[in-house]
């Protein structure tokens, strides 16, 4: 049974509508990321399930329950804030205590809460601080223990990770995992960083223009997008795009000019269409018959692992990684050999072409 | 870069003309009331001869604090009640008002328009206020009596202090509170536990400046009471009668009402001048 399920949730702020129609089931103790550009209504959508907005129509039910006239106090959530949204004018204590004085609890009761979740995030030492002494990523954590005290049946968590430096961000994202998985609750982390949402979720719910594009684990996306933009948004260098046209004779097969795809199996329809390769699925070879392509070196980077290329075939630019330490000189003439299984192939819609 | 000593010699100048400027500011503030402090020790006749030096007397306090024919304490309590009741109110009603105003979800024209109307009933002179409202206070039977003057007091500084607490509202970020509702406050938690105490500063400011505004003001005070119920300006404005003006007596009241306001200011400047300029700098 779905833990938190989303029912043609809409959204509209006047006559505009933002967020359209949403349906997702998520599981209890899962970790979902709203992976997606700002303004695609990632941030608004974890807003609705908080509670902080209305929705216009559809449903939102936590744990069974529907909660679109529940109130944010009584939906058991805890959320984490960009800003993190510390009281200023409160100790450490007093902000993660602050839930728990409004829910009644008792002053033991308090203790014990505060004194399992300072040792969790390692903020014993820092209890009798106000949060302008501290540093961003304690911050960072007092927000998450105000969050954990509640023992909330979902957090929700508003790209708490953006404002700390590179460095610490690696580090916090294992860190909420772990707490996550420990604690075994339910999380819905919004952020618009692909390496976050791909090395912490167990499914990512990408977002475009107020629609979920993919709703998959991290590899599906990665392996299968379900769409040209899921293609373009995940994976770094991007994948490469080459547009073209299916041609089915008499099997089916992708054409760019000099380029040809056989295609594994029947498309629907035939016309125009767009190639998707990763950068790392085309490989150079000298075997004439492997050669799918031929393309003019422009440019190289080499990182050390792997090398990227930037070449051109007959005027579309695609890049190559290669594992190996190739050199090539600038406008030279190379074979490209594109693994078949790894062509994925988009309609005029931007949809998956289903074979 | 470091400077060449020409630039030095500049920037000497342009502080030495900008100290200037500051002393003729200090003096310009200070002259009137060392005058008068000085005045209430003199006897009147020293200060009709304009005596340089005089051997001081609290003569003039005497009279105005325990002669049998001076209202001067009675007076001094009407003021501390009509001042201190407008000013809670003032603060209250605003801090409300200013919360609706500031965090709901307003149009922005909603909110231009009544900071604009709001100054604007600043420009209009209380005087002819006053004359209104002692026509109105007399018809519903409250003519020389505290609740008109308080009431009086209250329309006339709500505006103000709307004005003063608009940047303390601006600069509490939208995430405190919803941050709160979601850790289970309801709205009176919101203002009491998260709103008021990020306020304080804010409200203590307003507080004291809303203060100083209603102890000073003269004409409506005029107006609306009689002896009995005379507020401080008023009684000091008694001392100049036709038969006589009574200088030193009238500044010896004018030192004693200044105290309150002056120790307000003292205890509060730091709140006031963060108040003043809050939301200026990041």
């Amino acid at each position: 049974m779905s833990f938190v399920e989303l029912k043609d949730v809409r959204k509209a702020y006047g006559a505009v509508e933002v967020l359209h129609g949403l349906n997702a089931d998520i599981q209890e103790g899962e970790f979902i990321a709203i992976l997606g550009e700002s303004g695609c209504g990632k941030s608004t959508l974890l807003r609705t399930i908080a509670g902080l907005e209305e929705i216009s129509s559809g449903q939102i039910c936590i744990g069974g329950k529907v909660v679109n006239d529940i109130s944010p106090r009584d939906r058991n959530i805890a959320m984490v804030f960009q800003s993190y949204a510390l009281y200023p004018h409160m100790t450490v204590a007093q902000n993660i205590c602050f839930p728990l004085q409004l829910s009644g609890a008792s002053d033991a009761e308090q203790k014990t809460q505060l004194h399992r979740a300072a040792e969790m995030l390692d903020l014993t030492a820092y209890l009798d601080r106000k949060p302008r002494d501290l540093s961003g990523g304690q911050r960072q954590r007092v927000a998450m223990g105000r969050a954990i005290v509640r023992n909330p049946s979902v957090f929700l968590f508003d790209e708490p990770l953006s404002n700390l430096d590179a460095k610490l961000r690696v580090q916090m994202r294992s860190d909420i995992r772990t707490l996550q998985q420990e604690l075994g609750t339910t999380a819905i982390y919004v952020t618009h960083d692909q390496i976050e949402a791909m090395t912490m979720a167990d499914r990512i719910m990408l977002m475009n223009k107020g629609k979920i594009e993919q709703f998959g684990n991290p590899l599906q996306l990665y392996d299968q997008p379900a769409s040209k933009f899921v293609a373009g948004f995940v994976g770094s260098p991007p994948i490469n795009l080459i547009p073209g046209k299916i041609a089915s004779v008499p099997n089916a097969v992708f054409e760019c000019d000099s380029l040809r795809i056989a295609m594994p199996g029947t498309p629907l329809a035939n016309g125009e269409a767009t190639l998707g390769i990763r950068p790392e699925d085309i490989s150079f070879c000298s075997d004439s018959a492997a050669t799918n392509a031929q393309g003019q070196v422009e440019s190289m980077e080499c990182t050390g692992d792997r090398t990227v290329v930037d070449i051109s075939i007959a005027g579309t630019k695609i890049k190559v990684s290669s594992p190996q330490r190739v050199g090539f000189d600038k406008g030279a003439t190379v074979n490209l050999s594109f693994q078949p299984e790894k062509c994925h192939f988009f309609g005029p819609d931007g949809l998956r072409v289903r074979l | 870069m470091s400077k060449t000593p020409s630039q030095f010699a500049q920037y000497r100048r342009t502080s030495l003309y900008l100290n200037g400027f500051l002393l003729l500011a200090v003096f310009a503030t200070l002259a009137p009331f060392v005058y008068i402090a000085l005045s209430s020790f003199k006897t009147q006749i020293s200060l009709l001869m304009g005596d340089v030096w005089f051997s001081p007397t609290l003569y003039n306090y005497n009279e105005v604090l325990f002669d049998r024919t001076s209202d001067y304490l009675q007076n001094f309590a009407n003021s501390v009640l009509v001042t201190s009741i407008s000013t809670f109110f003032v603060v209250l009603i605003s801090f409300f008002a200013g919360y609706s105003l500031f965090r709901m979800r307003w149009p922005n024209y909603v909110v231009n328009l009544f900071l604009i109307w709001s100054m604007a009933f600043n420009l209009i002179p209380s005087v002819s206020l006053a004359s209104a409202w002692y026509g109105m206070a007399r018809e519903v039977g409250l003519a020389n009596d505290y609740v008109a003057l308080i009431l009086a007091h209250i329309t006339l500084h709500l505006p103000m202090a709307l004005w003063l607490l608009a940047s303390f509202f601006r600069e509490i970020p939208k995430e405190l509170e919803e941050a709160a509702y979601i850790d289970g406050a309801g709205f009176v938690t919101l203002v009491r536990r998260v709103i008021a105490p990020l306020m304080a500063p804010g409200l203590v400011a307003t507080a004291i400046l809303i203060y100083v505004f209603s102890w000073n003001e003269f004409p409506v005070a005029l107006a609306l009471t009689n002896n009995e119920t005379g507020t401080v300006p008023v009684a000091i404005a008694k001392y100049a009668q036709e038969e006589e003006i009574k200088y030193t007596q009238m500044a010896a009241a004018s030192v004693l009402s200044a105290l309150p306001a002056l120790f307000a200011l003292l205890f509060g400047q730091r709140f006031i001048v963060r108040g003043i300029t809050a939301g200026a700098v990041k």
